[in-house]
């Protein structure tokens, strides 16, 4: 029992960690960076590269996959996303990156999964009466400290408040001097940046799969609903909320129901609870 | 003079898919082979899931991403019901096209509370359930083999041949075209590219914006089902691997490819997607390379390159013929409004606050059918907060807001303006891309409505209503003076015509309340004149006028009740007799400190700035 929830925590820490970064870029921007999980998958591949293919150290690996994702991630912010202020084109552009990626990735390493070498050690583990593994553990670990180091920073610093200012009330942060479009940059590459970093961490659970991204884009962005748009905390929960559905339905029903489940709880979210449970309402103003 | 354009515009639109289609119909007569009729019936299928996708994206603007979901219901219910028995291939279509609608309503409802990405994802969520759906019924779909065992249709009792096949797939593209065709160019239309360009301008003129995204979303599912009935009669077979997100793809990248704001593009696009991908196997192998750049590209333009590019040359060319022809344009100096069915306006007790700023505090004002009730007040006063609220745009705080008897501060704004209210916004709010008697157009469809199914399918109701439009259209357009506009881009008049255009916009609409906003600022003297002169009839045939100015003198020559606001409060209310030497009204809005220099005051403050 105790190995389903800690399986269920790690599943869910990717989810959460898909949703944080559509919400750095959502807080930042507003855009939905429909691609987010591509990069994720994107760090990876990389990790893969670096580590198996290349047998680089594994601090090369994890600065090579960050370096990478985030020239990548600025690169779609430059040509996908600044030049279209239509929502829906924007929408168009994303979803073209995603499925750039994808086929690029495809092209690259071939349609079957590859496995990524756990950097850390293979040994279970036994914690709290639960079998799991160290990476596991990290994967856990990581993903609330990188939710609580946003937290600090959306709120302790010039750049976070500019954010938050941005996500607002963009004509209004534009005339109290922020700049806006190295932020929304700023942000797009702080994401690739960050999605590159986590390649090298998730890897050995999800696998180097060209069908990674849309399962966790889609279930990233479930937690993103659940959470609420634009909150942090509120995605990290979402997150946990979707793997444990997941894990469960799995081990309780059978391997079809999981993705129904989900797709479920998000209608009913979005249907009672439409700005999730940590988001704001907002008037709307002519 | 519209009609002339009018049959400008219809014929060649019309005419060339018609031949178009009448020689596909002909083709396998014609000697095509069974491979092309094949690549012609694939072509078809896609053209159906990329048609059902143009009305949701290109018109309702809200990706969809579920087509290929849709899709598989089609062919999941027509399969059903060919392998037990109901080989009828229309009491396939409709059953599929029902299945469909319940699965795009169903799944549609939630993304589209959240609108854009909510919906994107939703949608795309449904492609991933395929699989899973089927292994959960492998009874009904074979699960992961498919389903098989599908019985050879039938029409009316007799089998379908091979051509009577090829026969019911071409005349339902060419069916759903037409229907397609009807209705985007009838008001539902316009009335959705209104809404996709400014949800608060549409439901200011009644439209509701959730059911209208709803509608236009539900109807792009109706071809996807038909298509999916279809697909299950071409091989006997459906499988869950036919339905997926590479599908999903290549359909986003037809409609990109073709012009998702357009009716026959959808066919385009499919053939492109269709042909191209049979080119060569090095393009299969990079197919999602190449959708990937092809929706960068095509994203890139849908919003601003292409049709960026002649709106701008449209609008250098249609600006310079504007100002030649605005020195001739004779308004009518004779007409008459029809009686308004004016209704009292009631604002008692209303507060409102953002924050911790009290926007509005305890507002109590009258607005009589047959007046002109003004308010005036400095920047910041409230005056546009409470035009707002009573549109229904904010909530009030406290208070109660009536209009002809009916309480209105807790309906939404569509449906306040089904009540009769009109307006017009401080900015003008005109939609790109539609002509100026499209615009007014739009402002007909709250007082008189057609049915989405009479429109498209040109019923005689939707000739009468259209019969209607057209006079009135040209009646109010005579009024203001821009008949000679009529077929000029909105967008790009200037703005004291654009504040003409929504005044005509709100007047075609008979409206019962008339909201208007600072509308004499940035017009030049004819204009105001023409103004004033427009507001007085509406007053004399009955209508209930409220009256947002600036404009000091304007307000004092028509008004028959002025209210003062500053500072969230009704400061003074009276007659413009009264308010004109009120002590308090010189000092807080007009800025004079010395009351007897008052008479001064106004005659200099005549540009309306607040100081």
């Amino acid at each position: 029992m105790m190995t389903l929830i800690w399986s269920s925590l790690t599943i869910g820490a990717v989810y959460a960690l898909v949703a944080t970064g559509y919400n750095v870029v959502f807080t930042a921007s507003g855009v939905f960076n429909f691609a987010h999980a591509q990069l994720m998958m994107l760090g990876v591949f990389i990790t893969y590269a670096g580590l198996v293919v290349l047998k680089l150290p594994i601090i090369v690996v994890f600065l090579m996959a960050g370096a990478i994702v985030f020239v990548v991630a600025a690169v779609e912010e430059r040509v996908a996303i600044r030049t279209v202020r239509v929502a829906e084109a924007q929408l168009v552009t994303t979803v073209g990156v995603a499925t750039l990626i994808n086929g690029s990735v495809q092209r690259i390493w071939g349609p079957s999964p590859l496995s990524v070498p756990y950097f850390s050690s293979n040994q279970t583990v036994t914690l709290f009466g639960g079998r799991v593994l160290p990476d596991e553990i990290v994967i856990i670990v990581t993903t609330f400290v990188v939710v609580a180091i946003l937290m600090l920073l959306s709120r302790r610093t010039m750049i976070g408040l500019a954010m938050l200012a941005i996500a607002e009330n963009r004509e209004a942060a534009l005339l109290r001097g922020v700049n806006v479009r190295r932020l929304a940059l700023g942000a797009f590459a702080f994401s690739g940046l960050l999605a590159g970093l986590l390649g090298p961490i998730i890897g050995p659970q999800t696998f180097a799969a060209a069908g990674l991204a849309s399962a966790i884009a889609l279930y990233g962005f479930v937690a993103l609903a659940i959470g609420g748009f634009g909150s942090l905390p509120g995605g990290l929960i979402g997150g946990f909320v979707v793997g444990f559905a997941e894990e469960f339905t799995a081990r309780y029903m059978n391997s079809n129901y999981p993705d129904v489940i989900v797709f479920v709880i998000l209608l009913i979210v979005l249907l009672f609870r439409p700005n999730g449970l940590f988001g704001k309402t907002r008037e709307r103003a002519v | 003079m519209t009609t002339l354009s009018d049959r400008l515009k219809t014929v060649p639109t019309f005419t060339l898919p018609l031949v178009v289609a009448i020689v596909v119909v002909l083709l396998p007569q014609l000697g095509l082979s069974a491979t092309n009729q094949r690549q012609v019936l694939l072509i078809g299928f896609l053209t159906l899931l990329v048609s059902g996708l143009n009305l949701s994206l290109g018109y309702a603007g809200e990706l969809a991403l579920g087509q290929p979901a849709i899709y598989a219901t089609g062919a999941y219910v027509a399969a059903y019901m060919g392998a037990h028995g109901t080989t009828d291939i229309l009491l396939q279509i409709v059953a599929a096209v029902g299945a469909a609608l319940v699965v795009g309503v169903l799944t549609g409802i939630p993304g589209l509370r959240l609108g854009s990405w909510s919906l994107a994802m939703t949608s795309f969520f449904l492609v991933l359930l395929i699989p899973d759906i089927a292994n959960i019924f492998p009874n009904a779909t074979g699960g992961m083999v498919g389903a098989v065992g599908i019985a050879n249709a039938t029409f009316f009792g007799a089998q379908v041949t091979n051509y009577g096949y090829y026969l019911v797939v071409v005349l339902c593209v060419i069916f759903w075209l037409a229907f397609m065709r009807n209705l985007v160019t009838s008001r539902h239309g316009i009335a959705l590219r209104v809404m996709r360009q400014s949800p608060v301008l549409a439901s200011s003129l009644g439209i509701s914006v959730f059911r209208t995204k709803l509608l236009a979303y539900a109807l792009g599912a109706v071809p996807a089902g038909v298509a999916g009935a279809l697909f299950a009669n071409l091989d006997h077979y459906v499988s869950p691997g036919t339905f997926s997100f590479a599908l999903a793809i290549s359909i986003l990248a037809a409609s990109i490819l073709g012009g998702a704001t357009s009716v026959y593009g959808a066919v385009i696009g499919a053939i492109i997607m269709q042909l191209g991908p049979s080119v060569s196997t090095s393009f299969q192998q990079d197919a999602l390379i190449f959708y990937g750049i092809l929706l960068i590209v095509g994203g890139v333009l849908l919003a601003n390159g292409v049709s960026g590019l002649a709106n701008k040359a449209w609008k250098k060319y249609v600006v310079k013929r504007a100002h030649a022809t605005r020195d001739h344009a004779a308004a009518a100096t004779e007409f008459h409004f029809a009686p308004l069915n004016g209704a009292k306006l009631s604002v008692n007790g209303v507060s409102k606050s953002f924050g911790g700023n009290q926007a509005l505090r305890d507002i109590v004002l009258d607005a009589q059918p047959g007046q002109v009730t003004a308010l005036i007040g400095p920047n910041g006063s409230g005056k546009t907060t409470l035009l707002n609220m009573i549109c229904g745009f904010y909530r009030t705080d406290a208070g109660t807001i009536d209009i002809g008897g009916t309480r209105v501060e807790h309906l939404r704004s569509h449906e306040i303006a089904n009540l009769g209210l009109a307006r017009t916004f401080q900015t003008p709010v005109i939609p790109a891309g539609i002509t100026v008697a499209e615009v007014v157009l739009s402002g007909r469809y709250s007082p008189e409505r057609v049915s989405i199914a009479s429109a498209a399918l040109r019923l005689p109701k939707y000739w009468k209503v259209h019969a209607h439009d057209r006079a009135q259209v040209a009646e109010i357009l005579n009024i203001v003076g821009l008949s000679d506009l009529a077929d000029e881009a909105a967008d790009s008049l200037p703005l004291g015509t654009r504040r003409m255009l929504e005044i005509a916009r709100a007047l075609v609409s008979n409206p019962r309340v008339i909201l208007l906003d600072e509308s004499a600022s940035g017009l030049d003297e004819d204009e105001v004149a023409r103004l004033a002169l427009l507001i007085g009839r509406v007053r004399d045939a009955g209508g209930t006028v409220i009256l947002v100015e600036h404009n000091f003198r304007l307000v004092l020559s028509l008004a028959n009740t002025i209210h003062v606001l500053a500072q969230g409060e009704i400061i003074a209310s009276g007659t413009p007799a009264d308010i004109e030497v009120n002590p308090r009204v010189l000092t807080e809005y007009l800025g004079v400190k010395d009351v007897a220099a008052a008479a001064a005051a106004i005659e200099a403050d005549t540009t309306g700035s607040s100081r």
